[in-house]
């Protein structure tokens, strides 16, 4: 390559097409004349042609950057023709254009915006998807608020109304009667196993009595629902599975409908497969209940009463009728059923009534992150008045070109709509990834119930609508401000860009206002904070370290009687055998959560009290209380001779005595445990045990009676805990060994950690505790930018008075202290009405708080503290700034 | 349109010679060299770089018409220049700026004898 074509390189491709061949020519022309002047000339020449070049090239560069640069951004004022001329739609999209160039040009200001907007409505919409998944519509049904479950209280044993296990058959039939439902159906829950693959595997079942999948409103996307026949007493034995469960077991086969499985094994056929979006407590297997009502006990509760409106009947007909019905049943079985008296049964749209532990909580978090875009809306709504007061000088040549004040009105809000709509859009992919990793701290009974929560067409509308009004919102006042101005003032003077008085207060007044609902942010979250530290540190009465549980359930065909007592014996001795296994325990449940109770009575000294006595019934072995480490007060534990031919005995934890025994001595009382309505053996008391939370974490200990394994039959599921030397998750894989070498088709399942157990029952607090102090961060980081941002903007118009100041003998440290003083002023204010606003609404937070009162003076001192240290480092550089004032600059200009 | 407020010493140059009539690149700076008689050289870079500027800003522009020089084989390649309107204005506003400068600098009395 020549000397010419290196150099013309570097030239743009405008310059080579235009004067790429006479630059040649005259370069070989220069060489050539050099060349005759001898070598040295020749050289020289090739250096000066070259940095000629290099030189002209980078000038030429430079100034087409310049030109590109400046055609990009050099928009001006568009001019406006006649209006005639322009429709609507014109009007519009040269306002979006404008918009998008003004944001282009200021990135920063942009950048700012858009995130502060894009967090406040991202975390609304992952709220809104949770709530839209957990409780709007947690199912996919058909006209799923018409659909509800029946609830039941019976004030003589508690307060509570339950919705899960609380009915019986006959309590069923009763309420079938009522005319206000056009469909009613009841389900047990339970377990089965299903044979016919390489391992057994366990199923959760539910059992229906009468055909509820109409009730629901779902019908089999494979095959059929059950028939009249299946359905009634010992009829043909089939079942329905879960879309779940047919795609995870039977890999989706089309020919499943044919297939025989086992279930507890009995051969049984499948006859239908139904939809993905049936979700029944998280169940996979229906089955036909198969029972008589007639033959179960009036009050054995534990079936679920789901029933649809009939047409054109509200909830509260319902509920009227359902009024009548109790009482009807309270009239006639009150004689023999004492927990009849003044019985309620409640119809309560399911969703509500399965998911009433999450509303709370879920409303909370929603107004939390409603408060966040508050706090966005009024830094931007700052930002965007400092921004309108710069652009004084263009509005009013807009004005005086003759622009209508609504048109102006328009382009500003154009502007800010703009900007919240880039907002929502980054909000709505922050939600997307929020609600992907929330399922991390949702624990497995909300799995379990087989919800989801995600992005869908609802939550959509929800954040475009979100983004629309904090879009206008944020624009209005600015545009408000901005459009009154008199063009003529606003041209005349251009230099001065100090606000008015008004300006400043309204800008103090957001700020003020920013502050303050952060406050109350920052004060909620800390007291959830508090509260889930509480009962992390809370004494338990139970030790959960190195606890490892799983549950089994022994067929009774092949464990009659006391069989089943006898295999947990054995298994306990096998795994209690193990290296690095300290103790192993069989029980019916477990803490914290304990549900099984019953109805007792006292031999001497039982009281006429409001309430029937009650008390939870756990069944455990010998070595119960040593695994869980819960000490021994009175007497003593069971040991290996209470069999079933040994007389009855009992232990109670400390409740039970001091509720129902008071000061008599425990040891040797005798009660008779379930409702009198049976006949029942007298049982001694041999033992008194500390108590430890029973009824959750959060709720004071209840009334506890224990009775060994080995003396009842009732129980044929039980859970085994074990406790290790060391990781309690270790062991799964050699107890589950253990298991099937004595008995290979028994499968553990719920296997789970103790830690893991209480980590799930404190879920509502933590999850609380965590998101509300996310956005109690984002709201403290938008209102220390809202007082950066006027407190700069204040310091800059106020820049004359600073110098005025110290020329006159103000030291610097005053002017800082000027500054950071009226942001101290203004957090105070906010402080003052943010702890206000606390205690006007402390009752919506209460129900999640435990053992710290809403008014908690450290929390609201902690909080104080924070909020003075990020208002002063806010303040910090806008104040150094007034401080660095240079007096004679300042003043050049009065 | 941007342009150098004040044109360049270079530029004034090229568009003196272009004043007296129209001319290609190589054939102005051969001209310019003549004229300051070897002070001012004009690199090719500068040459066409400064070229181009002065189209694009406006005050030059291409020419058919060859007055200056009769054409050979060669010269049908070249693209040949002259001063538009606007150029004449430039030049003439930039000389009379140059012009109360060399008025000014007579004022002083060390500086007269040169520029007598």
């Amino acid at each position: 390559m020549t000397l010419g074509r290196a150099l013309l390189r570097l030239f743009p491709a405008t310059f080579r097409k235009r004067h790429g061949v006479e630059f040649l020519q005259a370069i070989a022309q220069e060489r050539a004349r050099a060349r005759t002047a001898g070598v040295l000339s020749s050289v020289r020449a090739v250096g000066s042609l070259t940095a000629d070049a290099i030189a002209a090239s980078a000038r030429l560069r430079a100034l087409q950057l310049c030109l590109a640069i400046h055609r990009r951004f050099d928009s001006g004022v568009p001019s406006l023709p006649p209006p005639a001329k322009r429709t609507n739609m014109d009007t519009v999209l040269q306002d979006l254009r404008y918009a998008l160039r003004q944001y282009l040009r200021r990135p920063g200001f942009t950048a700012i915006a858009v995130l502060s907007l894009a967090l406040a409505i991202g975390g609304n919409s992952l709220i809104y998807g949770m709530l839209d998944g957990f409780v709007f519509h947690p199912f996919p049904y058909p006209q799923p608020n018409r659909l509800v479950a029946i609830g039941v209280t019976f004030p003589k044993l508690s307060a509570e109304t339950t919705y899960v296990e609380a009915l019986s058959p006959l309590e069923y039939l009763d309420i079938r009667r009522a005319r206000s439902f056009s469909r009613v159906g009841a389900f047990d829950l339970g377990n089965r196993n299903i044979t016919g693959g390489e391992v057994p595997e366990r199923v959760f079942t539910a059992l229906l009595l009468d055909d509820l999948f109409p009730v629901i409103g779902l019908s089999p996307v494979l095959g059929r629902g059950f028939t009249r026949d299946e359905l009634a007493p010992k009829g043909p034995p089939a079942a329905i599975i879960s879309h779940r469960l047919w795609r995870t077991r039977f890999g989706g086969d089309r020919n499943i409908l044919s297939r025989a499985i086992r279930i507890n094994g009995q051969a049984a056929s499948i006859v239908g497969v139904m939809p993905p979006g049936l979700v029944l407590i998280g169940t996979d297997l229906w089955l036909p209940w198969g029972g008589e009502p007639q033959s179960v006990p009036r009050n054995r509760r534990q079936y679920n009463v789901l029933a649809r409106l009939a047409p054109g009947v509200s909830l509260a007909q319902a509920n009227a009728e359902l009024s009548a019905i109790a009482a009807r049943v309270d009239q006639s079985e009150r004689a023999t059923f004492s927990e009849y008296e003044n019985w309620r049964l409640t119809a309560t749209p399911w969703a509500a009534a399965l998911l009433r532990d999450i509303r709370p909580a879920a409303f909370i978090l929603l107004g939390a992150v409603g408060l966040v875009l508050l706090i966005a809306c009024a830094n931007l709504t700052n930002l965007f008045l400092a921004r309108s007061s710069t652009r004084q000088r263009e509005l009013a040549v807009r004005l005086a070109l003759g622009a209508g004040r609504w048109r102006l009105t328009r382009l500003l809000l154009t502007e800010s709509v703009v900007l919240a709509l880039a907002g929502g859009a980054l909000g709505l992919a922050i939600a997307w990834l929020g609600l992907r990793s929330a399922g991390a701290l949702i624990p497995g009974q909300f799995q379990t119930l087989g919800l989801e929560a995600g992005i869908n067409m609802r939550v959509l509308g929800w954040s475009l609508m979100l983004a629309l009004v904090s879009g206008l919102l944020v624009g209005l006042i600015p545009a408000l401000n901005a459009t009154r101005t008199d063009p003529h003032d606003s041209l005349k003077a251009d230099t001065r860009t100090g606000g008015s008085r008004s300006g400043t207060r309204l800008r103090h007044t957001l700020i003020v206002a920013e502050l303050a609902l952060s406050v109350l942010l920052l004060l909620g979250a800390g007291l959830l904070m508090r509260s889930f530290l509480n009962i992390q540190h809370l004494d338990r009465g139970f030790e959960s370290d190195g606890v490892l549980t799983m549950r089994l359930t022994l067929p009774r065909d092949r464990y009659p009687g006391d069989a089943a007592g006898a295999f947990f014996d054995r298994l306990s001795e096998r795994i209690a055998a193990l290296p690095g296994v300290r103790a192993v325990a069989a029980a019916s449940q477990f803490p914290p959560s304990n549900v099984f109770d019953t109805q007792f009575s006292l031999e001497r000294g039982q009281r006429e009290e409001r309430t029937l006595p009650t008390a939870l019934i756990t069944v455990a072995s010998p070595a119960y209380f040593d695994t869980l480490d819960v000490p021994l007060l009175r007497g003593r534990r069971f040991t290996a001779m209470d069999r079933i031919d040994t007389p009855p005995i009992a232990i109670v934890n400390q409740a039970f005595a001091a509720r129902y025994l008071q000061d008599r001595e425990p040891i040797g009382q005798r009660l008779a445990i379930g409702s009198p309505d049976r006949e029942r053996s007298w049982t001694t008391i041999v033992g008194v045990v500390a108590d430890y939370r029973n009824n959750g974490l959060t709720q004071p200990t209840r009334p506890e009676i224990y009775i060994p394994v080995r003396q009842q039959t009732a129980w044929n599921q039980l859970f085994v805990l074990v406790r290790s030397e060391s990781s309690a998750a270790g062991l799964l894989t050699i107890v589950r060994q253990t298991v099937s070498s004595l008995d290979p088709d028994q499968p553990v399942y719920f296997t789970q950690t103790m830690a893991e157990v209480l980590a799930a029952s404190s879920f509502q607090q933590r999850l609380s505790a965590v998101l509300l102090g996310i956005f109690a961060a984002v709201a403290l980081v938008l209102a220390a930018i809202g007082i950066y941002g006027v407190m700069s903007y204040s310091v800059s118009a106020r820049t004359q008075e600073m110098g005025v100041r110290l020329a006159m003998g103000a030291q610097r440290r005053d002017v800082m202290w000027l500054v950071l003083g009226q942001v101290l002023k203004l957090s105070a204010l906010g402080l003052a009405l943010g702890v206000a606003a606390l205690f006007l609404g402390v009752r919506a937070l209460e129900g999640l708080l435990f053992d710290v009162r809403a008014t908690d003076p450290m929390t609201i001192a902690i909080v104080t503290l924070i909020l003075a240290s990020v208002a002063l480092v806010a303040a910090w550089s806008p104040a150094s700034r007034a401080a660095r004032v240079d007096p004679i600059e300042a003043l050049r200009y009065e | 349109m941007a342009r150098p407020k004040s044109l360049s010493v270079p530029v004034l140059h090229i568009m003196l010679v272009l004043a007296d009539g129209a001319r290609h690149g190589y054939a102005i700076k051969q001209e310019v060299d003549r004229r300051t008689k070897g002070a001012i050289r004009l690199g090719p870079g500068t040459l066409y770089e400064a070229i181009q500027r002065l189209e694009d800003g406006g005050l030059i522009e291409e020419t058919a018409a060859r007055e200056a020089e009769p054409s050979n084989g060669q010269e049908a390649q070249r693209r040949y220049y002259r001063l538009t309107d606007r150029g004449w204005m430039a030049l003439r506003a930039d000389l009379r700026t140059l012009g109360r400068l060399v008025d000014e600098a007579r004022a002083n009395p060390q500086l007269r004898k040169e520029l007598a």
